[in-house]
C-alpha cells in the first residue's frame, strides 16, 4: 500500500543518494524561507491595498526586499532577557516553535517523479509511511513552544496569552484530527504522497469533492484557529494582551517567533492542499522535458490562493470572543466531524447504511441541543459545579432604562437642565 | 527508517539556522548592561505592581483533560481509517459503539456547563437580550438633543 520513495529502493544509502537527499533539504530550506520573505510582504502588501493603503514600496522593486531589510535590522537588535524570566526556558522556546515548522514542510509533496544521473526521486523531501501524523505531531510540539515562551517571560499579558493559546490551539486540534480521520477513510494510507495519489486525475476525484467538502470547511475554520490567525488570534488580541506571547521577546527571538507564524501559515495551506485539493495534480500540457514542472506550478498556485485565503480572512473578519471560540470548537466543530466521519464511513458501506447514520447523527444532534440547554440553565444555577467566569456587573440604570423602556424610572433633575443648556449652545 | 532521514536532516538544518541566528544576533548586537527599568516586566511603563497570577480559571485545566480523552479517541480513528476497506461493515459498527459512548461523554460534559466559557448568560438574565430594536432605540434615545438642535 505504501509507496516509498523509489529514492531507497535501489542499493541502500550509497553517497550519491545521500547526496540527493542532502541537497533536497536544502533546497526545500531555501524554498521556505524565500516562500515566508514573500509571504509577509504578500500580506502587507495585499492588507494595504484592501485598507487603502500604499504598504511597503522603497526597498527594492515594489517593496519585495522589505522583509529581508527587517530582518537584517532585527539582527542588529538588541537581546534582551527579561529579569523575571526563566532564562533557560526562554532561550528554548524559539527552537520549540522554529523547528517544528520547518519539519511540517517535509512530507509535502511539492511535485511529481523527477531522474536525475539514473536516480529518480519524488519532489518531496521525505515521504515517510507516517506522513500525516508527523503533521499532527509538530503542531502539537508548537503549542509547548508557544505555552513555554509565555510562561518562562514571568509577564503577566505573555503568560495568559499562553494559557489561552494553547488551550485553544489544543481545543481545535481534536477538530483538526477527526477531518484527517474522514480523508483517510478514502485514502487508506497515512503517506501523503499517497493521499495525493489518490486524488489524481481531474477535479472531482479530489478529497473535496469525494468528502462532501463539508470536512473541508471545517479543517478551513480548525487550521485558521490552530494557526492563531486571524479572526481567532485572541492569543495576540491587541486590545487585552498588549502583544501575546512573544511581548518580552526582542530581537532575533521575536523575529523567529515571526518567521514561524508565516512559516506556518504557508505549510498549513500547503497540507489544505494535500489532503483536499488533490496537492501537485493538474492538466499537464505535453511539452517535451518540461512536463515535471506543471505539478510544482499547480501546486504553488494552490498554495498561493491559500495564503491569500488567510489574508482576506485578517483582512475582512473582526476578532471572535475567546468564549466564542471555545463554543464553536467544542460544541460545533468536533460534534460536526465527528457526525460528517461516520456518514462518510457508512455511505462507503452502502447508501443503507448512511441512512441510518444520517438519523443516528440527527438524534444525536437533537440530544446535543438538549444537552446545550440543561448546560447553559445548570451554570445559572446555585449549585453550579464550576464558578462562572468573569461575572461582570449589570449595565446602569440609565443604560437599562433606554434599553427596556418602560420601568419605573426618572431622569434627575439636573441631568435635564444640562441636556437643554446643551440644546441652547448648539 | 531511510524513509526519516531526510526528516533528521532538515531537524538539524532547522536547529542550526535557529542557533547560527542567535550567534549572529550576539556578535552584531549591541552589548549593553539594560538597565533595571528595561528588564522589568513589560507593563506599558508603569512599574509592575503584581506578580503575574499562578493561579488559573480551573477551565482551562478542565478543557486540557477533556482534550486527553478526545485526542486518544483521534488515535484511535486512524489505524480504523487505514484498514477501513478490509473491516467493511464490522469496522464501521465498532467505530459507531465506540462514537456512540464519546458522544456520551461528550453530553454529559456540555450538560454539566463543563464546556461553557464566558458571561453571556450571566448578562442576559437581569436585562432582555439585545436586538437590533433596542439598539436603535437606544442610539435615538441618546442623540435625541442633537435632532431637535439640528
Amino acid at each position: 500500500m505504501t509507496a516509498a520513495d523509489p529514492l531507497f529502493s535501489g542499493s541502500g544509502l550509497t553517497l550519491a543518494v545521500f547526496l540527493i537527499v542532502l541537497i533536497k533539504v536544502v533546497v526545500a530550506f531555501a524554498v521556505l524561507m524565500g516562500a515566508v520573505t514573500m509571504m509577509i510582504w504578500f500580506e502587507r502588501k495585499a492588507i494595504s491595498d484592501m485598507q487603502s493603503r500604499i504598504g511597503p514600496n522603497r526597498v527594492g522593486p515594489w517593496g519585495l526586499l522589505q522583509t529581508l531589510a527587517d530582518g537584517i535590522k532585527l539582527f542588529f537588535k538588541e537581546d534582551l532577557i527579561p529579569a523575571e524570566s526563566d532564562r533557560f526556558v526562554f532561550k528554548l522556546a524559539p527552537y520549540l516553535v522554529v523547528v517544528p515548522a520547518f519539519l511540517i514542510f517535509a512530507v509535502i509533496p511539492v511535485g511529481g517523479m523527477v531522474t536525475i544521473a539514473h536516480h529518480t526521486f519524488q519532489l518531496q523531501v521525505a515521504d515517510p509511511p507516517m506522513g500525516i501524523l508527523l503533521v499532527l505531531a509538530c503542531s502539537g510540539i508548537a503549542v509547548y513552544g508557544v505555552m513555554l515562551a509565555g510562561w518562562a517571560s514571568g509577564s503577566k499579558y505573555p503568560l495568559m496569552s499562553s494559557v489561552r493559546a494553547s488551550a485553544q490551539m489544543v481545543s481545535y486540534e481534536a477538530a483538526l484530527g477527526m477531518n484527517v480521520v474522514t480523508v483517510l477513510l478514502l485514502c487508506n494510507s497515512l503517506s501523503t504522497r499517497d493521499i495525493v495519489n489518490a486524488q489524481g486525475g481531474a477535479f472531482w476525484h479530489w478529497n473535496l469533492i469525494r468528502t462532501g467538502i463539508v470536512p473541508f470547511v471545517l479543517f478551513l475554520i480548525a487550521a485558521t484557529a490552530e494557526l492563531n490567525r486571524p479572526p481567532f488570534d485572541v492569543v495576540e488580541a491587541d486590545s487585552e494582551l498588549v502583544g501575546g506571547f512573544n511581548t518580552e521577546y526582542s530581537s532575533i527571538r521575536f523575529a523567529l517567533f515571526y518567521l514561524a507564524e508565516f512559516m506556518n501559515t504557508i505549510t498549513m495551506s500547503a497540507v489544505m492542499v494535500t489532503l483536499f485539493f488533490g496537492g501537485p495534480a493538474g492538466p499537464i500540457p505535453n511539452i517535451p522535458h518540461l512536463r515535471w514542472v506543471f505539478p510544482i506550478l499547480w501546486f504553488t498556485a494552490k498554495v498561493v490562493a491559500f495564503c491569500f485565503m488567510y489574508i482576506w480572512f485578517r483582512a475582512a473578519l473582526p476578532r471572535m470572543r475567546y468564549d466564542q471560540l471555545m463554543d464553536l470548537g467544542w460544541k460545533k466543530l468536533i460534534p460536526l466531524s465527528l457526525a460528517w466521519m461516520l456518514l462518510v464511513a457508512a455511505a462507503i458501506i452502502s447508501w443503507r447504511w448512511a441512512l441510518v447514520a444520517l438519523a443516528a447523527v440527527v438524534l444525536g444532534w437533537s440530544g446535543l441541543t438538549w444537552a446545550f440547554e440543561l448546560g447553559a440553565e445548570r451554570e445559572l444555577a446555585d449549585d453550579a459545579v464550576l464558578p462562572t467566569i468573569g461575572q461582570r456587573p449589570l449595565p446602569g440604570w440609565e443604560l437599562r432604562h433606554i434599553t427596556d423602556g418602560d420601568e419605573d424610572w426618572e431622569m434627575d433633575e439636573s441631568d435635564e437642565d444640562a441636556d437643554s443648556d446643551e440644546e441652547v449652545e448648539a | 527508517m531511510n524513509a526519516y532521514l531526510p526528516v533528521f536532516i532538515l531537524m538539524i538544518v532547522g536547529i542550526l539556522f535557529a542557533g547560527l541566528s542567535f550567534v549572529a544576533s550576539g556578535l552584531l548586537a549591541p552589548r549593553k548592561k539594560p538597565t533595571a527599568a528595561k528588564l522589568a516586566p513589560y507593563e506599558c511603563g508603569i512599574v509592575p505592581e503584581r506578580e503575574p497570577p499562578q493561579r488559573f480559571p480551573v477551565r482551562f485545566y478542565l478543557v486540557a483533560m477533556i482534550f486527553i480523552v478526545f485526542d486518544i479517541e483521534i488515535v484511535f480513528m486512524y489505524p480504523f481509517a487505514v484498514v477501513f476497506r478490509q473491516l467493511a461493515l464490522f469496522g464501521f459498527l465498532e467505530v459507531a459503539a465506540f462514537s456512540v459512548v464519546l458522544f456520551a461523554a461528550l453530553l454529559y460534559l456540555v450538560s454539566n456547563g463543563a464546556l461553557s466559557w464566558g458571561p453571556a448568560v450571566i448578562l442576559t438574565r437581569g436585562m432582555p437580550s439585545r436586538t437590533s430594536e433596542s439598539t436603535i432605540t437606544r442610539i435615538s434615545a441618546t442623540k435625541s438633543t442633537d435632532g431637535q438642535a439640528a
